[in-house]
């Protein structure tokens, strides 16, 4: 069995009865006929209520359930009727789930400005620059929580408040960061939240959502069935079907919904652990001559991740090998984030990357590092 | 060693000229140091499975682990066919 160090790609294993939830809606005969109606009966109402917790939200109809983090940012970022008069403040910590429908937009409409803000020496987001462009009328901010590349978990409850005085809409990326650390929209001044429910959450692939606030009403992207109302020319405008239309992916929904259960009940060991390995996969790869950690700094709170490169080896031969010769799988490359590199100083090949989950055992932390001073010497 | 398959490889990068090729047998010693004719030859036995990696200069890279049935392969892009076959002859002749 390999030792599987890519938990910021999909979280592996998945949690207690995932699979058995997602069997049992897949052998079992379909009881409701509609799904509103049934909403609060329904593992989909279950499941939404379960998301609600999870983020602090009062009312579960403000989540969207989705069917990945790159789904829900879309409704997000198409949903605001963007054009040519809007201002899009952005940072390079980016995933290309929002850089690429931020670019889309402006290849439609050319007026439409986008300010990308930069790291500092330290990593963090250059708040000089980031002030400079809140005062240039920002429509919507968008921030990731926490980067996909580094783990840096950023401090987006103060930049947001700031976008909000400015009049700006706030989109927080919290892919790597929902059931890792507490998200609360509120506390974090997010009106848009969008999360996936592979990664930290352990759920399975193809099930995320958005977060959207009372105070916002997007833009139906997509239109078309919802089992009730069909006399109706529209889509129903009311929360949460006014943005989900078509049959959902219960099997999915009802995998997340264990998930959710799960965490629940574990999150915080969990969670404890990730940071345990990931603390000592800092301390360990820091000490090994040839190994370059990229965002070294240690004052910082971070998700599970780590990446770095050996002298000596390209990154993507480094993750040829750790699979192929040492059995440990992770992830090498711009990790579909292409914008942080040259902040961090890994472009234009990228990074080594290991990403731990709590089901990771010490063991596990122990042969990568061996792998790494095995490759570095 | 019988080419089985040959397929691309996609990563973040362009992914044209990178190949992983399937055979009907595994590579061992004796068969990876037959690659030296192709270019500078490495080999790594102190890993848990053994690495090799042969890099010409005009930009071919092989690179697979002993006793695995496959390796992968960076094509160049300057002379790309004539390298392809010269490739897969030396496969098929070792």
């Amino acid at each position: 069995m390999n030792i599987y160090l890519n938990n910021a790609a999909t979280g592996w294993p998945r949690a207690h009865n995932v699979i058995k939830a997602v069997s049992y809606m897949l052998e079992h005969q379909p009881s409701n006929s509609g799904r509103v109606s049934a909403e609060s009966d329904t593992i989909i109402g279950e499941c939404r209520k379960l998301v609600a917790r999870l983020l602090d939200v009062s009312d579960p109809s403000r989540i969207i359930l989705t069917v990945n983090a790159t789904h829900a940012l879309n409704l997000a970022i198409h949903g605001l009727n963007l054009g040519n008069n809007d201002h899009i403040i952005t940072t390079v910590l980016e995933h290309n789930s929002v850089l690429r429908p931020v670019n889309h937009l402006r290849e439609k409409y050319p007026g439409l400005r986008i300010s990308v803000i930069n790291l500092d020496n330290n990593g963090q987001l250059d708040y000089e620059k980031f002030s400079q462009a809140l005062s240039a009328e920002p429509t919507v901010v968008i921030i990731n929580h926490a980067s996909n590349v580094t783990g840096h978990i950023y401090d987006v409850a103060g930049l947001f408040s700031d976008a909000k005085k400015a009049g700006a809409i706030t989109v927080l990326d919290a892919t790597q960061t929902t059931g890792a650390i507490p998200v609360s929209p509120m506390r974090l001044n997010a009106d848009l939240v969008a999360f996936t429910g592979h990664k930290a959450l352990h759920g399975p692939p193809g099930t995320g959502g958005l977060y959207v606030s009372p105070e916002l009403e997007l833009k139906q992207v997509y239109v078309g069935g919802t089992g009730i109302r069909s006399d109706m020319a529209l889509h129903p405008p009311e929360m949460p079907l006014r943005l989900e239309a078509g049959t959902p992916n219960s099997p999915a929904i009802a995998g997340l919904h264990a998930a959710l259960q799960w965490h629940e009940k574990k999150g915080n060991e969990y969670s404890k652990l990730t940071g345990k390995y990931i603390q000592r996969l800092y301390e360990e790869l820091s000490e090994i001559r040839g190994v370059s950690i990229f965002d070294k700094n240690s004052d910082v709170d971070r998700v599970g991740v780590i990446s770095f490169k050996i002298e000596g080896w390209s990154v993507e031969e480094t993750g040829y090998i750790l699979a192929e010769s040492f059995g440990i799988i992770c992830r090498t490359g711009l990790h579909c984030a292409p914008l942080i590199h040259k902040a961090i100083g890994s472009a234009p090949e990228g990074t080594v990357r290991f990403s731990v989950s709590g089901f990771n055992t010490d063991e596990d932390i122990m042969c990568a590092i061996k792998a790494i001073r095995k490759l570095s010497s | 060693m019988k080419i089985c398959n040959k397929i691309k490889v996609e990563d973040c990068f362009d992914g044209s000229s990178v190949f992983e090729y399937f055979f009907n047998s595994a590579w061992s010693k004796n068969e990876i140091y037959s690659l030296e004719c192709m270019g500078h030859l490495e080999y790594f036995p102190e890993f848990p499975r053994p690495f090799f990696r042969v890099i010409q200069k005009g930009g071919l890279q092989i690179k697979g682990v002993e006793g695995d049935t496959k390796c992968r392969v960076i094509l160049p892009k300057k002379n790309r066919e004539k390298t392809e076959i010269l490739l897969e002859n030396t496969f098929s002749n070792i």
